[in-house]
């Protein structure tokens, strides 16, 4: 029977074979180190994709509420005056709107006479 | 404990982890590496915390058998995910031996011999062989108890005791 010192003796040479493959420490912990700042730059992916997400939808939604905005010279309520109002214009329109006087024709307004051009 | 002091205590302890790390690998000195890595994170991060309940290296031992065997299970789930076969699951006894690295034909008999154990044999072993620690300090480490410990350590060092005299007589 194999007494504890032989084992003990072997586990030495195992143990020496080991150390001379074993990485430095400093080697060891620097990439511990390096993975850790690689695992918070992930750990903060999620929030940047966030953050670029939602300027995007905010630039979309400003952009949208540009394009329907009222802009300066839109008339008011007041002013306005309906697109169609150019078809109630007829031929004449002007003689309608015009009191007749007594005593003068409808054709002198129209026609412009020495005598009436004075007028 | 600071970072400062913790990297002193790590790095007094290196050259013993990295020796169970291969142990909780296989021998495998890569997957060791990247275990004591994923370790001095998990150390550094504040994920595992030294309680003082046991010495320093009890408890990173510890730790880096928690981690082993976690990377293993991820290893092997990889392997079912991906089937292959080829690049799953990693045997428990080391591959044929390497001209370079396994100058010492007898450090080779005593890991193919450490290879047959059972894994708690040859973790307790390895633990009191190769690491000096008690069986008591041993089963802090396993997480089993002491008398278990015990069993296993009586028990493995039976089996290897016959395994290298088996193969002193090839």
């Amino acid at each position: 029977m194999m007494d504890d010192s032989e084992l003990r003796r072997r586990f030495a040479q195992l143990r020496e074979a080991d150390g001379e493959r074993a990485p430095s420490f400093a080697q060891t912990y620097g990439r511990a180190r390096a993975r850790r700042s690689w695992r918070a730059a992930l750990r903060m992916r999620p929030l940047a994709i966030g953050a670029a997400a939602a300027v995007a939808i905010a630039a979309v939604w400003l952009a949208h509420e540009r394009s329907f905005s009222p802009s300066a010279v839109t008339p008011t309520i007041a002013t306005w005056r309906a697109p169609t109002d150019v078809l109630l214009r007829t031929p004449g329109s002007e003689l309608l709107g015009a009191m007749p006087a007594l005593g003068t024709s409808v054709l002198d307004t129209m026609i412009h006479t020495p005598s009436n051009r004075g007028t | 404990m600071d970072e400062v002091e913790l990297r002193r205590q790590l790095e007094r302890a290196h050259a013993d982890c990295f020796g169970w790390a291969m142990a909780c690998c296989g021998r495998d000195r890569d997957d060791a590496e990247e275990v004591l890595q994923t370790v001095y994170l998990t150390v550094l991060d504040g994920r595992a915390r030294y309680d003082g309940r046991s010495s320093f290296r009890t408890w990173l031992f510890g730790v880096i058998r928690r981690t082993a065997a976690s990377e293993r299970r991820k290893a092997w789930l990889r392997g079912l995910l991906l089937k292959r076969e080829a690049d799953g699951l990693k045997p428990e006894a080391p591959a044929p031996p390497d001209a370079e690295v396994e100058r010492d034909s007898r450090c080779h008999s005593l890991r193919y011999a450490l290879a047959q154990l059972a894994a708690r044999q040859r973790e307790v072993l390895q633990l009191v062989f190769y690491h000096d620690l008690t069986v008591d300090e041993a089963a802090a480490v396993m997480k089993v108890g002491v008398g278990s410990a015990r069993t296993h350590y009586a028990r493995g060092k039976a089996r290897l005791a016959t395994l290298l005299g088996d193969a002193r007589e090839l």
